[in-house]
């Protein structure tokens, strides 16, 4: 019975006539049985890759190079909380720095990079002030807002924040989970968490004030700029020694994960880009223009045909 | 030749509308025509639950499951199987022909008939692209499901390229049967037209899909160009406010009708009304709609994308690519060789259309797969698993297991000799009932 069967399929599978050439057509009655499969014509409108980019090691270091100027802020900002927590440094100092860095950054921004010096200057004094008197005066509500809250608590949280931030900072790829708006707010989260563990209002203002100089500032004037590598490398030679003078153990944590991000995960990406297969055929969806622009067109056409009966 | 009991599955039929409920219903009446037995299971439409009957004791179950996403029931995989278990003994059926990828419920009843030895047929309706996170999952799914099925179905060469691809079976294990069209309904009348304009007929559903943004965009253009350019839209669908406001907006309210949302027995009478039918979709498996408008006898002009370029002989469609520049050349040559009186006659359109696409036919193929999958062997547990296997998906494996172990208990619980064997008749034979 078995091999009946297996008869009877095979024939069932090789009922062909040479005579006529199959085609891949489902209007004509073809002396083909229906699971035919014609190894010429089968899958011939299948591509693959259609224009895809190599991208080349150096490539891929430049890109994650992004990520790693973010980290080493994040590392940055984590230090300067605590050398003003431990009272290493004078907070004075770390404001009066901070602000000679804006100032010096903003008027190179403001003048080097964009034209209209002029128009902005005055919602960029008010913008100033208003964070000014604003932080100032709630500087004491945010110092003690958390004030209740355990440290491990915070620096857990902290650290959350911080990778949320990391996660959904804007670095200039277009992708769907990015979101400028949720990793500012995780930093400043994250400075109103820490502030609370300093020992005065004044303390708090600095350390909040230093969180935005670092994390909405600076990303502008970098973006600005097209990302200079000498940022990456200052940032990088400084968290080294400051974090080595605090602690040697953060310290190769520390280079431990910047060479994770600048050698071993370029290296994955360009070795596993070869297992990379985009598969385009004819059952793909045809893409169209979206309805707006045929607004708009139809829009036109309105305004021609109004034209037409002037 | 055998007569075989068929257990036709899918979440997909009527009072639901469509091309796969349309399918099922032919292609059953057909097969009840050759003395089969058919029997249809699907969820219940609000109150239709419990079993129904339809044109020559077609028998319907209707089954109690909520429908959890777009008429597609929650896939569960074992929380329907003593339901679909005890249908599946009542009715004694041999084969199980699931219907549609998107159907949760042909999924279940597909691995339950595996497991209960019955052979399973699967018929799938749509194209899938690679490229996005739900297609990726859908076609995992479709991956798991035919891993372990005796037959697949594809409705167009596109469709079983796409199929054998997503699903990786074998490709001698897929049978393209194309859909057919009732010829002898959709009938041409050229009395219905009218002589001084020419109409242009869109039937389709209003959604992204079906390309209404190429549409709205060719209505604007067309109707500016051509004074004599009428449009007929028929279908309903979130994007006819697209449509509205392009009507609106160009001041077309007297040329463009839009008809809203049609019963299937309707749109013979508006396609005969018409010169030309734009068929703008940007995929499509098969397309019953530009079938039944070369069977009305219209000049079509369709998109060139998925398994169109096979349903349709050169001198009835005018191919084009997806894009409004095209469609419009494609349109005014249809238009020009409608003036110049280059057509074929209406009513021979109907009867190739008719050699080309009938029921009998599709049923008569259909056959031949289940008479091929009736005689292949009958697999035990281990070979199930094995086929699973296959898929890559191991988890899986826990899955069929489970379901097996369930079906085992229910053995005890409910055992076969208790179930009520339901008797075959069908109009062949509506004596034996006495």
């Amino acid at each position: 019975m078995n091999k009946d069967a297996e008869m009877k399929q095979s024939s069932w599978d090789l009922q062909t006539s040479p005579n006529k050439p199959w085609r891949k057509v489902l209007y004509e009655k073809q002396p083909y049985p229906d699971n035919y499969t014609d190894e010429k014509m089968f899958l011939r409108d299948l591509k693959k890759n259609i224009d895809i980019k190599e991208i080349t090691f150096l490539e891929a270091v430049a890109g994650a190079s992004l990520l790693l100027q973010e980290f080493c802020n994040v590392v940055a900002f984590v230090l300067i909380y605590f050398y003003i927590l431990y009272e290493w440094i004078d907070p004075f100092v770390i404001l009066v720095s901070m602000g000679i860095s804006t100032v010096l950054g903003f008027i190179y921004y403001r003048f080097f990079l964009s034209n209209s010096v002029e128009n902005r200057i005055g919602s960029d004094l008010r913008t100033l002030i208003t964070f000014i008197v604003f932080g100032r005066l709630f500087s004491p509500v945010f110092h003690t807002l958390t004030d209740t809250i355990s440290t491990d608590t915070i620096y857990t949280m902290t650290f959350v924040m911080m990778l949320v931030h990391l996660i959904f900072f804007d670095y200039g790829v277009g992708a769907a989970i990015v979101s400028s708006s949720l990793s500012v707010s995780a930093v400043v989260f994250c400075s109103i968490c820490l502030a609370s563990r300093l020992s005065s209002a004044n303390n708090a203002f600095i350390l909040i004030t230093t969180a935005v100089v670092m994390f909405v500032l600076f990303p502008v004037l970098r973006t600005e700029m097209n990302n200079p590598n000498s940022f990456k490398v200052l940032f990088l030679l400084l968290n080294t020694y400051f974090l080595y003078h605090v602690s040697i153990f953060a310290t190769i944590l520390f280079l431990l994960v910047v060479i994770l991000i600048c050698i071993i995960f370029p290296l994955l990406y360009v070795h596993y880009q070869k297992y990379k297969e985009n598969i385009y055929g004819p059952w793909d969806e045809a893409i169209v223009d979206d309805a707006d622009s045929i607004i708009c067109n139809s829009n036109s056409i309105f305004q021609h045909s109004a034209d037409d009966l002037r | 030749m055998t007569i075989y009991r068929i257990c036709m599955v899918s979440d997909f039929f009527f009072p639901n509308m469509g091309g796969v409920e349309e399918h099922i219903y032919n292609l059953s009446q057909c097969l009840l025509l050759h003395g089969h037995k058919v029997v249809v299971l699907t969820h219940s439409y609000g109150d239709r639950v419990g079993v129904r009957y339809m044109t020559n004791g077609l028998k319907v179950y209707y089954l109690p499951i909520k429908v959890f996403y777009s008429q597609c029931v929650l896939p569960t995989m074992i929380c329907n199987i003593p339901l679909i278990r005890y249908i599946l003994i009542r009715e004694r059926i041999d084969i199980i022909h699931g219907h549609s990828a998107f159907s949760a419920l042909a999924h279940e009843a597909m691995l339950i008939g595996n497991l209960m030895g019955q052979k399973t047929v699967f018929t799938d309706h749509s194209l899938f692209g690679f490229a996005d996170a739900s297609a990726a999952i859908t076609n995992k799914f479709i991956q798991i499901t035919l891993s372990d099925c005796n037959h697949c179905i594809c409705v167009s060469h596109t469709g079983k390229e796409n199929t054998v691809l997503r699903a990786k079976v074998d490709s001698r294990r897929v049978s393209v049967i194309p859909n057919a069209v009732d010829t002898y309904s959709f009938t041409p009348d050229p009395s219905q037209r009218t002589k001084n304009h020419i109409t242009v007929v869109v039937v389709s559903r209003l959604v992204y899909r079906k390309g209404v943004d190429l549409t709205a965009q060719i209505i604007a253009d067309l109707c500016l160009k051509y004074k004599e350019i009428y449009f007929l839209i028929a279908g309903d669908g979130p994007k006819r406010w697209l449509l509205e406001e392009v009507r609106e907006r160009s001041g077309l309210q007297d040329r463009v009708t839009l008809l809203g949302s049609l019963e299937h027995s309707q749109v013979r009478n508006v396609l005969v009304k018409g010169d030309i039918f734009l068929n703008t979709s940007l995929t499509e498996a098969y397309c019953m709609a530009i079938v039944e408008a070369a069977s009305c006898g219209l000049k079509v002009v369709s998109t060139k994308v998925g398994g169109i370029p096979e349903v349709l002989p050169k001198k009835l469609i005018y191919l084009t690519e997806p894009n409004v520049p095209a469609l419009m050349k494609g349109l005014e040559n249809a238009i020009r060789d409608l003036k110049k009186g280059k057509v074929v006659c209406p009513y021979e359109c109907n009867i190739l259309v008719r050699k080309c696409y009938n029921w009998e036919n599709i049923s008569l193929r259909t056959e031949i797969v289940y008479q091929k999958v009736a005689q292949e062997n009958t697999k035990e547990l281990a070979e199930h698993l094995y086929c699973y296997l296959s898929s890559g998906v191991w988890p899986f494996l826990l899955v069929v297991s489970l379901t097996f172990i369930i079906l085992k208990i229910y053995e005890y619980l409910v055992p076969r000799k208790y179930i009520d064997i339901a008797p075959d008749y069908n109009q062949k034979t509506p004596n034996k009932i006495d």
